[in-house]
């Protein structure tokens, strides 16, 4: 009886994660499938023409990137700074309970929020107007609460003992951190930023207020120019094309690239993880 | 205390085992000092014959105090008992030996008469015994106090083995033929007085069994000079200390 | 035991560390009551007791890591050389570098073996390749680590075996040349064999260092130490040579804790 019962669990567990791996590998094999035919070198590397109905993603594909590398250098410093003070330096007060609180419940707010907060805060407070820093600052606000989370639970998971060896070897406070437990929370935290640039990449929401652009002719070269985004041109050709019906391939295409730059970033990510855990 | 269950029931085992050992020792002397009283050539072969057992005695006691010691790795008072009685059990075998050859100076003898009524050797015999009795009841009760008074027993004996030793001198110098059984009955009073002395070191070892402090029999039996000169030695002790500390 | 106790009447006036009526909170909660007693120089000093009764905090007031612990606060005198540790100018930093610790579970960082040891001369600014190589070396040998690891310097420390480690640990604690070393059950994670070598190497050590060391195996402490010291709810309750303290203690208390009457 109980080995039966042992047998069905196991199966119902073996169940879930099989079509938890079915529905990913069905949505890509559903766009790889639609999309290949649109896949080329040209696809990449060319703009788009002709009012968007041919050429290929690489202006939105360089604004991605450019969103992702501005958005992770604002993020990352602030994350796990606030990581950092969480897990070292705050009491354990109720304004430090209250503030960790609010952190979290950030993470759950929906991403057009942010997108409305960014509008209000850095395009006309701040006056960066509609352009890829203010794109940029309100995606890292969209990750800051992963950012921050993440790397509060990876300080928090450096042992205890290697801070105290550290510490009984006569290391100041910021030298234990800098030299042990950073290194040592430095693999956990490249996972936060890999889910963080995931979650950045795909947005839409929070960027069309904010700097995402229709159209423009060639990729973002200031900080202050709008730019196009992968997601946005995707969502744009689906939804306010000029051609809908004809642009399909090139959507699923855009779509096949995206994911493709989200795979090969993580790729980069779990290869400095293993780099990094290697030395343990 | 619950988790001392096993190894006190071994402690327990080993002090019976010792308890019993002193006994069969105790009655070697005795029945051989009473076969030489009273020529009983079958009481003295039965001394003799008996030995055997004492010693296979006294090897259990030894093994089992070694396998106590490897099982527990005993501890302070555990480790006293266990270690004392590893050496009070050759003490009494060594008893047990003498009771042997007490035994054999009493078939040497072949009912001869003896040159003279045998009384200070049973005395002797008979301090010894009680001696044996008090330093093993103190062993069974762990009373250092009682271990004491064998102490000044062992002066008693002492003082008698000179007596016998003096008067057969005597008897020998009257008459040469008697040199023979006197020569064996000096040997039996020093026998005797040898047993007194391992009835001592049963003493002392059963004090530091208790206090864990070396007692030395010497220092019980002259009480009152001995405790003068102790004092003399501690002050010293203490002077010098007090110049180490001044110097550093 | 006489070579022993010649050696610890010796050093007895020169203590390396003498504590004086030192007290120890946790908040409104004594941890240790009234402590007074000095570890001579050059000998093993082993702390024993039941679970709690603060021989470990005791250990931690010598290096003061008890300073991490809210609340945590300490009255009386320690002295180290004759230097109060809870004098108010204490440089604490500099205090620790006198002072090794070695913990119970092997913790070495997840660097390289050469790292790990580097760490502490690190820390105070020696960037020379020379003088850390010297370092790492020495420190490995005085370890009894060398001969195993001097191939695989750069190899993480977690790699090394829990004895190894431990051992690791050691010549970490070493590599800043303290007085005092300081362990915490060192040998509580380990196999009996890896134990042995550590208890060996402890031995060895107290020519260069005053070790004071927490055990809970009676033992070890019976083996490796010059004096013990048995404590129970934050007192000292007797400290002496060792071979007096576990052949004939003069404290009744102490006695059933040997003797595992209680415990």
């Amino acid at each position: 009886m109980r080995r039966l019962v042992d047998k069905l669990v196991t199966l119902v567990f073996w169940g879930t994660a099989l079509s938890l791996g079915a529905l990913l590998f069905g949505v890509l094999g559903f766009v790889a499938h639609r999309g290949w035919e649109a896949i080329s070198w040209d696809f990449i590397f060319e703009p788009p023409r002709n009012g968007m109905t041919a050429g290929g993603v690489w202006t939105p594909l360089v604004g991605t990137l450019e969103l992702i590398t501005v958005s992770m250098g604002a993020t990352i410093p602030v994350g796990v700074g606030t990581g950092l003070y969480f897990s070292e330096y705050a009491a354990d007060s109720l304004f430090t309970h209250v503030l960790r609180q609010s952190i979290r419940a950030l993470a759950g707010v929906p991403s057009v929020v942010f997108g409305l907060f960014g509008l209000s805060l850095f395009v006309i407070f701040l006056g960066f107007g509609s352009s890829m820093l203010s794109a940029s600052l309100t995606l890292a606000c969209l990750s800051l609460p992963l950012m921050v989370t993440a790397s509060e639970q990876a300080f928090r998971a450096v042992p205890r003992d290697y801070r105290d060896a550290s510490y009984a070897l006569g290391a100041t406070k910021w030298q234990t951190i800098r030299k042990v437990v950073l290194p040592s929370a430095a693999s956990t935290i490249i996972t936060g930023v890999i889910l963080s640039i995931g979650r950045v990449a795909g947005e839409t929401a929070p960027i069309i207020f904010t700097g995402a652009a229709f159209y423009t002719p060639g990729a973002a070269r200031s900080l202050f120019d709008e730019v196009m985004a992968l997601p946005y041109h995707v969502y744009v050709l689906a939804t306010a094309g000029t051609n809908i019906q004809g642009t399909r391939s090139l959507q699923y295409g855009a779509i096949l690239v995206l994911m493709g730059l989200v795979l090969g970033i993580s790729s980069v990510g779990v290869w400095m993880r293993a780099r990094l855990n290697r030395g343990k | 205390m619950s988790t001392r269950k096993q190894e006190d029931a071994d402690l327990v085992e080993i002090k019976r085992m010792l308890l019993r050992l002193g006994k069969m020792s105790e009655n070697a002397v005795v029945r051989a000092v009473w076969a030489l009283k009273n020529g009983d050539i079958s009481a003295a072969r039965s001394v003799i014959d008996g030995d055997d057992a004492l010693d296979e005695l006294t090897e259990r006691i030894d093994g089992s105090c070694m396998s106590f010691n490897a099982r527990y790795q005993p501890l302070g008072q555990d480790l006293r008992m266990v270690v004392s009685t590893m050496h009070m059990a050759v003490d009494l075998e060594r008893i047990g030996d003498y009771g042997v050859n007490i035994a054999r100076a009493a078939i040497e003898l072949e009912r001869k008469p003896l040159i003279k009524p045998l009384i200070d050797i049973p005395r002797m015999s008979a301090i010894l015994s009680e001696m044996l009795g008090k330093a093993l009841s103190a062993f069974d009760i762990e009373d250092c106090q009682a271990a004491k008074a064998v102490f000044l027993m062992d002066d008693q004996i002492d003082a008698l083995e000179k007596q016998v030793t003096r008067e057969l001198f005597t008897m020998v110098m009257e008459r040469v033929d008697r040199l023979e059984q006197a020569f064996l009955l000096m040997g039996a009073a020093r026998t005797l007085e040898r047993a007194g002395d391992h009835a001592t070191n049963i003493a002392e070892r059963v004090i530091y069994m208790c206090t864990g402090k070396t007692a030395k029999a010497s220092d019980y039996k002259n009480p009152k000079n001995k405790r003068d000169d102790q004092d003399e030695d501690k002050n010293k002790d203490k002077e010098k200390e007090k110049e180490n500390r001044d110097e550093a | 035991m006489d070579k022993t106790q010649t050696k610890s009447d010796r050093d007895f006036s020169h203590p390396q560390v003498r504590t004086e009526n030192l007290n120890l909170y946790y908040g409104a909660d004594r941890v240790l009551q009234s402590l007074s007693f000095d570890i001579p120089r050059g000998c093993v000093a082993a702390f024993i007791g039941p679970s709690g009764c603060g021989k470990s905090s005791y250990l931690r007031c010598l290096n003061r890591m008890n300073d991490f612990i809210p609340g945590a606060r300490a009255e009386g005198r320690v002295l180290i050389d004759g230097t109060d540790i809870y004098a108010p100018d204490v440089d604490v930093i500099a205090l620790r570098r006198r002072v090794g610790m070695v913990f119970q579970k092997p913790n070495p960082f997840p660097m390289s073996i050469y790292e790990n040891v580097a760490y502490g001369p690190r820390l105070f600014g020696v960037r020379d390749r020379e003088v850390l190589d010297e370092t790492v070396r020495s420190s490995l040998e005085g370890a009894a680590l060398w001969g195993e690891v001097k191939d695989k310097l750069n190899t993480p420390g977690t790699g090394l075996s829990g004895g190894q480690q431990q051992r690791l640990c050691i010549a970490r604690a070493i590599a800043t040349e303290p007085e005092v070393l300081l362990m915490d059950e060192p040998t509580s994670a380990l196999d009996p064999l890896s134990t042995a070598r550590i208890e060996e190497l402890i031995r060895d050590l107290k020519s260069r260092f005053t070790v004071a060391i927490v055990t809970h195996n009676m033992q070890q402490a019976a083996r490796i130490s010059d004096h013990t010291a048995f404590f129970l709810l934050g007192e000292l309750v007797e400290y002496g040579p060792t071979s007096q303290i576990f052949t004939a203690p003069e404290d009744k208390r102490t006695e059933d804790y040997i003797t595992g009457r209680f415990g």
